[in-house]
């Protein structure tokens, strides 16, 4: 029989799939007529409804400056959440919509009218996550006015009551910036309370990672200094700035995706084991990983990290034009849409072992990858001739797409002769497990709401990205700086990518 | 869902079982391109009855894009003497397509006589893919605590609604004390169950979960005896406060009342022949309502869920040990 013992616990919960089951909240979405609301939220909360993940009392709230009643919002999210099924219809019916200035203290005013009426409505017992799909410019300003309106703090309603504060990068354009930012929203929640998202995290491939690394006894011996000559990180894109044109030229490729998403790939392949898979165990590790990552000094700069922009070329089979002559770019623009770097990281697993970075867009595919490559074997005993085609064994994590491990190692060619050459053994996640992943999105929707800060980046986290490349912006925004290199969309970047790997190639993915 | 056809067959009678995989090896060797592996576990199929054995091929070809499995199909015959004693096989190699991926998967249907059906395992494993665990699936009745399929399955799996109700309740109990079951029949009571229990969710509700006073459940023989169990079971409810009632389809209604005499209502139905419906109602506070879409009622329907999650589960134990007292 069920213990009825602990008023905290529901009995008839126990052995449903709902463990990480969504508890009471409402979602309050600032942003919640833009881009990142369709996309990616609505589709994002439609799923989790579907996979019944989220709880009876439970509600939206989108806050913007578009004119929208309750029922533009309904039909909004309705069209957006990407299904026809009727609980998404009848969850819908009970979202709600504020339209205001987020400098407006009215709007705040009237955004905490309808929470307290959604509480006592439908029993979300004050528990809030407020979602911050805005442009960074009003992080500060937002949060600011949540604390000055009593809306940040835990609520008095109930004593286990929680607030939440979800965040999208960029975290700062700087270190300076990124600290300020901090203040900003510690002066109104605490650390814990806040959700800081890199959507890389919630990737199922980028958190497979830490599976293969951690569950396995094979790997883990042969993941140092020892073993290893050198890692590539590679994230590409095949596309180009498309309509981010505006973001892009105050941002950058090192600011949109190296220091967040490829530094977060780098922290989970280069950290130690941590002791608890848990958020501290692993946001721990990772912060020691970067804390290890070699600072460079201007000087140093231009021997480890090549920038880049795209020229004209050719992509997929169609023509494309160059950074220059897309849309909202200025034509003489020295924003880097290409970096590759050179980073080293001091600690006694990694000493010596260079880590090659390199994202880019108009690349000539997207995919995202996570290769190591081993030493040499001390003395090849074949006869000569017979291994020239056997190269270094690699370890090659795919984490996007065609997900998957590939181990690159030596084989005998069939035949009387005893030739050598290298093989790849292919894993892929599609094979073994061909049920749907959730995307990104929701497992960080569903994350925040029960809790679970494991793949949120923590404060510290951010401190130390920026530490590692502000000498790199800083040396980019010297007068004297050279412009960045160009490259033909559709190639692999400019040709002096090379000139960081000593004598190495770069993968080609 | 995929959709499968049928690449290649095999077929022989009164052969040995190393004819049969070898025809199993050989059966990829044609195609262009030998396909990885996908099957992602065995299933046996024991089962006399066509009507029921087709019901779970087709459940289980529906499911192909998810749990593309190896199915071996046993028909027994233990009378069988003489010249009869050897298997008839008949394997189908299939195909399917699901998210962009092929699949292939075999079909293996064996007729085994004489004293072989004693000593089905030694069948079984030979054919089963390594590593891969082996799930029983009875689809005229549940076995016997003792049938020697057991040795050789991983899992059991039931459809107690099928195999008589109520009425195999005392069978299925000694196995459960045995063997890992999973009953299809609650697997398709999880929409119930989850929406009634989330009902109880926050904390408006949360405290007249621990006050329920009585429930009526409808339903059929078999599904409403595992909800009143369940009932039982996790609200420490005695059996004359539960009332069953035959219906068509399932209906929970629980009735709460806290110390200080506020009352709720607490409701799970189905609403029409695709959804379940929830509602909570309670004195003085605020109303909760969740509606949940029902799958197409396949003969797939509760499998995917129980293919997903081949272990032991506690809660049907006790669900059904107190449905039957």
């Amino acid at each position: 029989m069920a213990v009825l013992d602990d008023l905290d616990v529901n009995p008839l919960l126990e052995g449903l799939d709902t463990e990480r089951r969504a508890p009471p909240c409402v979602l309050v979405v600032f942003g919640g007529s833009g881009d990142l609301t369709s996309r990616k939220l609505l589709p994002a909360i439609a799923q989790l409804a579907h996979r019944r993940l989220l709880p009876t009392a439970f509600s939206v709230v989108g806050v913007a400056r578009t004119e929208w009643t309750d029922d533009d919002f309904r039909r909004h999210a309705l069209a957006s959440g990407g299904t026809t099924e009727p609980g998404w219809a009848r969850m819908v019916e009970g979202f709600r919509y504020v339209a205001g200035d987020y400098a407006e203290p009215d709007t705040f005013e009237r955004l905490r009218a309808v929470l307290d009426e959604i509480d006592a409505t439908r029993g979300t017992g004050g528990n809030r996550v407020f979602y911050l799909a805005t442009v960074p410019q009003v992080f500060a300003s937002v949060a600011a006015a949540l604390g000055r309106h009593g809306l940040a703090k835990r609520s008095a309603d109930g004593p286990k009551s929680f607030v939440r504060l979800v965040i999208e990068k960029p975290f700062g354009h700087d270190l300076p910036s990124a600290r300020q930012l901090d203040r900003d929203l510690h002066e109104v929640f605490d650390e814990n309370q806040l959700y800081r998202i890199d959507h890389y995290l919630g990737k199922e491939t980028v958190q497979n990672v830490l599976a293969l690394r951690f569950a396995n006894a094979i790997f883990e011996p042969i993941w140092n200094r020892r073993y290893v000559d050198s890692v590539q990180i590679t994230v590409a894109e095949s596309v180009g700035v498309g309509h981010r044109g505006g973001f892009y030229e105050s941002a950058g490729a090192l600011r949109d995706i190296v220091q967040n998403h490829v530094m977060q790939v780098l922290a989970l392949t280069a950290m130690e084991p941590p002791a608890t898979v848990d958020a501290e165990g692993i946001r721990d590790e990772k912060v020691k990983a970067l804390r290890a990552v070699k600072v460079l000094s201007p000087g140093e700069v231009p021997d480890h990290v090549v920038r880049g922009q795209y020229a004209r070329g050719w992509v997929e089979g169609e023509e494309v034009p160059g950074y220059r002559e897309e849309t909202g770019i200025a034509p003489t623009s020295p924003t880097e849409t290409y970096v590759a770097a050179r980073l080293t990281i001091d600690n006694w697993r990694w000493a010596g072992v260079p880590f090659f970075l390199r994202t880019g867009k108009r690349l000539p595919k997207r995919v995202t990858e996570v290769a190591l490559t081993f030493r040499d074997v001390p003395h090849l005993p074949f006869p000569s001739g017979m291994s020239t085609q056997l190269g270094p064994n690699a370890l090659v994590l795919r984490i996007q797409p065609d997900e998957g491990i590939t181990l690159r190692f030596g084989a005998k060619v069939p035949g009387q002769a005893f030739r050598v050459r290298t093989v790849n053994m292919d894993f892929s996640y599609g094979a073994a497990f061909v049920e749907e992943s959730p995307e990104a999105y929701e497992r960080l929707l569903l994350d925040a709401m029960t809790g679970d800060p494991t793949l949120f980046i923590r404060t510290d986290e951010v401190e130390h990205a920026w530490r590692i490349w502000d000498p790199v912006l800083a040396a980019w925004a010297e007068p004297t700086a050279p412009p960045p290199f160009a490259y033909a969309a559709g190639s692999w970047g400019p040709d002096e990518a090379t000139q960081l790997l000593h004598g190495r190639t770069w993968r080609n993915p | 869902m995929s959709t499968v056809e049928t690449l290649c067959v095999w077929a022989e009678e009164s052969v040995r079982l190393d004819a049969v995989l070898h025809a199993l090896e050989e059966l990829r060797r044609p195609e262009p391109m030998p396909a990885v592996r996908n099957s992602v576990l065995n299933l046996c199929i024991v089962g006399a009855d066509s009507r029921n054995v087709d019901r779970a091929r087709a459940a289980v070809h529906e499911l192909a894009g998810r749990h593309p499995a190896r199915v071996l199909h046993l028909v027994l015959d233990p009378e069988a003497r003489g010249g009869d004693i050897g298997l008839d096989a008949r394997i189908e190699l299939l195909g399917g397509e699901a998210e962009g991926r092929e699949l292939w998967f075999e079909d293996v249907e064996l007729v085994v006589r004489g004293p072989a059906t004693a000593h089905l395992h030694s069948i079984i494993e030979p054919l089963t893919l390594a590593d891969l665990p082996v799930v029983a699936w009875f689809v005229d009745e549940p076995p016997a605590v003792d049938d020697p399929i057991l040795s050789a399955a991983d899992v059991v799996l039931v459809d107690s609604r099928q195999l008589g109700g109520v009425d195999c309740f005392p069978n299925l109990t000694e196995l459960v004390a045995r063997h890992t079951v999973v009953d299809l029949s609650w697997m398709r009571l999880a929409p119930w169950r989850t929406l009634l229990a989330g009902l109880f969710e926050g904390p408006d509700f949360r405290p007249f979960v621990h006050h329920v006073t009585g429930a009526e459940v409808a339903g059929r023989t078999g599904p409403r005896h595992l909800v009143g169990g369940w009932l039982a079971d996790r609200l420490g409810l005695p059996r004359n406060a539960i009332h069953l009632t035959e219906a068509e389809h399932v209906t929970i209604r629980l009735h709460a009342e806290l110390p200080d005499g506020r009352r709720g209502t607490f409701l799970a139905s189905r609403g029409d022949i695709r959804r379940v419906e929830a509602r909570a109602d309670v004195a003085g506070g605020p109303t909760s309502s969740a509606v949940l879409e029902l799958p197409e009622a396949t003969p797939a329907w509760g499998l995917a869920d129980a293919l997903s999650r081949l272990e032991r589960d506690p809660v049907y134990e006790c669900a059904l040990a107190r449905a039957l007292s």
